[in-house]
């Protein structure tokens, strides 16, 4: 039911990350069916959708955290699952949504986890490492934080310290599975800021996003999930009408152009009548 | 600066900068240190006993030119003893946090999950005459791989993760015992009287060649653990992290689960299941360490340090009975384990 934009072929090429027919389920609940995805290089893309609609298992599925029924997932031109996990872990970083970590673990012990698929055996702590760490901490302004114990933090502090992991893997690719749910609005701006810097500077992203606005506001490309299929994918502009909001979470709104970016801001958001 | 390693950490770095290491300062200081503890606690075993050895005498009898009772004594008597209860300490207490670690339960160790119990039938199987003429370590690694498939296979999609691998192992490990105890009571009494003392786990009833095969269990065992060590501190995190950094978690586990194996069912063939040391000694070594670290050697070293003075300590507190080192570190384990437990309690299944 593609009855939206569908995503251009010829944007499939030239995608880091993209899904080919992918299809992924929970024992015998299908979450996902038959789903073409592509990440613009150097772009950020929001995926936006209802609670359980299967966002969060695409970004699992692009990840390789879990094995898809059907279809593959294509990682600069190879299926993701024939790579050896090293290799994959170099090029792709996957920030899920519920963290934990040990108890009394410090902010730079968990950044320095994400120097993992940098280090071996015989190498444990380069000046490549030493520098990344410096920049993620300071990329998550969280430099003052660098000797606290994680469950110390309040949850916007350790939510940035689990970013700054994911920046210190220094991953060409970055999935973010809701980075900002657990951040007040200072703290989400802050946030979607430095990931749109990260994209600046080549990264591509890929980010699941509740907040529609937000979404407009930060992302180059919007895929709209519902269902398990996706029904919409490109500009935010293009994408975000109220049809497709109608269809997504059951409401109707008006749409206006934010004046000073020009995404779409949705007003006088009411429940369907039915 | 606060963000180099520098504080906790000592840096060595070839020229070239391909080479690089990072030795955690504070886990090289309680290492050395348990290490002393252990020469210490070593030394006091040889000594004492129904018969003191002087430290004068002791010395002489390690320099080689002790007199013949002493000679006779420490070289034959006690240092084969302390040798198997320093290596069956370590044994298991390697093999408990590694399977700690792999399960992230704190109460996963091999005495909970009934490896231990299944070991210990297997080998007992073997000692008291039910036909079955395989050597002890080999029955007991036996037992101790199936304790283990059986409790992964009826713990279902969760594997080694979730509580019903507790729970299954916890059964398999009271019927072990059950079967153990039936064979004691259905053979004649010469050899239930020579099994028994092995079955509440005491360094009495070492079999031949069992501490043989457990030091080779552990000489290779021990590296190989050192090797998962990096692959094993991610497994802390949650599984999508995991494997995001590169880590396969199924592999990981499998090869720890393995090694956990190895050693507990070698361990056992030497000394029966000694309770609660698989448990206590990680958990000691990780109030030691730093947070978020494996400490795979401050436990090894640990768990020899509580099997030689428990021992001793059983040897001498009702000389001249002998209480077995298995109700020694039960003994003395349980109040600790019930501190931990209301201390902890809110992050015992993290």
């Amino acid at each position: 039911m593609n009855q939206f934009v569908t995503v251009p072929s010829t944007l499939r090429l030239d995608a880091p990350l993209s899904a080919c027919n992918l299809t992924m389920a929970h024992g015998h609940h299908t979450v996902l069916s038959e789903l073409d995805i592509a990440l613009p290089a150097g772009r950020v893309t929001a995926i936006v959708g209802p609670n359980g609609c299967g966002k969060s298992t695409l970004l699992n599925g692009l990840a390789r955290i879990h094995k898809p029924r059907h279809g593959s997932v294509v990682l600069n031109g190879a299926d993701i699952q024939t790579l050896p996990a090293r290799q994959v872990a170099q090029k792709l970083a996957l920030l899920p949504q519920d963290n934990s970590a040990p108890e009394g673990l410090t902010v730079t012990d968990l950044i320095r986890f994400g120097r993992h698929p940098h280090q071996g055996w015989l190498s444990q702590w380069s000046d490549d490492d030493q520098r990344a760490v410096e920049q993620a901490l300071a990329a998550a302004d969280i430099e003052a934080l660098a000797d606290r114990a994680l469950d110390t933090l309040s949850g916007g502090q350790r939510q940035r310290a689990w970013v700054a992991m994911s920046i210190a893997q220094e991953t060409p690719l970055l999935l973010l599975d809701e980075p900002t749910s657990a951040l007040d609005l200072g703290h989400q701006v802050e946030v979607f800021e430095l990931i749109r810097t990260l994209a600046g500077r080549g990264k591509t992203i890929a980010m699941v996003v509740h907040d529609l606005p937000s979404a407009c506001r930060y992302a180059d490309n919007v895929v709209a999930m519902c269902g398990g299929e996706i029904i919409g994918a490109g500009a935010p502009a293009d994408v975000i009408t109220t049809e497709l909001i109608e269809t997504l979470y059951g409401i109707t709104c008006d749409l206006m152009q934010d004046p000073a970016s020009g995404s779409p801001v949705l007003l006088n958001i009411r429940r369907m009548q039915r | 600066m606060s963000t180099t390693p520098a504080r906790t950490y000592w840096h060595l770095q070839a020229q070239q900068r391909q080479f690089s290491l990072l030795i955690e300062k504070r886990a090289l200081i309680v290492n050395l240190l348990l290490a002393a503890l252990l020469v210490f606690c070593s030394l006091a075993s040889l000594a004492f006993g129904t018969l003191t050895i002087p430290l004068s005498g002791l010395m002489q009898t390690l320099l080689g030119n002790g007199s013949g009772m002493h000679d006779f004594v420490v070289t034959e008597l006690r240092w084969p003893r302390l040798l198997a209860g320093g290596l069956t300490g370590a044994a298991l207490a390697l093999a408990g946090c590694l399977m700690q670690t792999l399960a992230r339960n704190r109460l996963a160790t091999p005495g909970i999950i009934g490896i231990d119990n299944a070991a210990t039938a297997f080998a007992v199987a073997s000692v008291v005459g039910t036909g079955i003429s395989i050597a002890p370590p080999a029955m007991a690694l036996t037992g101790a791989a199936i304790a283990t498939a059986l409790a992964f296979g009826l713990s279902g999609a969760t594997g080694t993760r979730g509580y019903r691998f507790i729970i299954a192992g916890l059964a398999i490990g009271a019927i072990s015992g059950a079967i153990t105890q039936v064979m004691l009571s259905s053979v004649a009494l010469d050899d239930a009287n020579a099994a028994y003392p092995w079955t509440v786990g005491s360094l009495n009833a070492r079999t031949d060649g069992s501490v043989q095969a457990l030091a080779a269990g552990l000489a290779l065992g021990y590296p190989l653990a050192l090797a998962l060590k990096r692959a094993l501190v991610t497994l802390q995190l949650p599984e999508p992290v995991t494997i995001s950094l590169g880590i396969h978690p199924g592999r990981v586990r499998l090869a720890g689960l393995v090694l956990s194996i190895l050693l507990t069912g070698l361990a056992v063939a030497v000394a029966g299941p000694i309770g609660l040391v698989a448990l206590l000694a990680p958990e000691m070594a990780r109030t030691l360490s730093r947070p978020g670290t494996v400490p795979l050697t401050a436990a090894a070293l640990t768990g020899a340090i509580l099997m030689v003075i428990s021992d001793l300590a059983g040897r001498l507190i009702l000389a001249p009975l002998e209480i077995p080192v298995g109700i020694v570190t039960a003994l003395a384990g349980s109040p600790y384990l019930l501190w931990i437990l209301l201390r902890k309690s809110s992050d015992i299944n993290q």
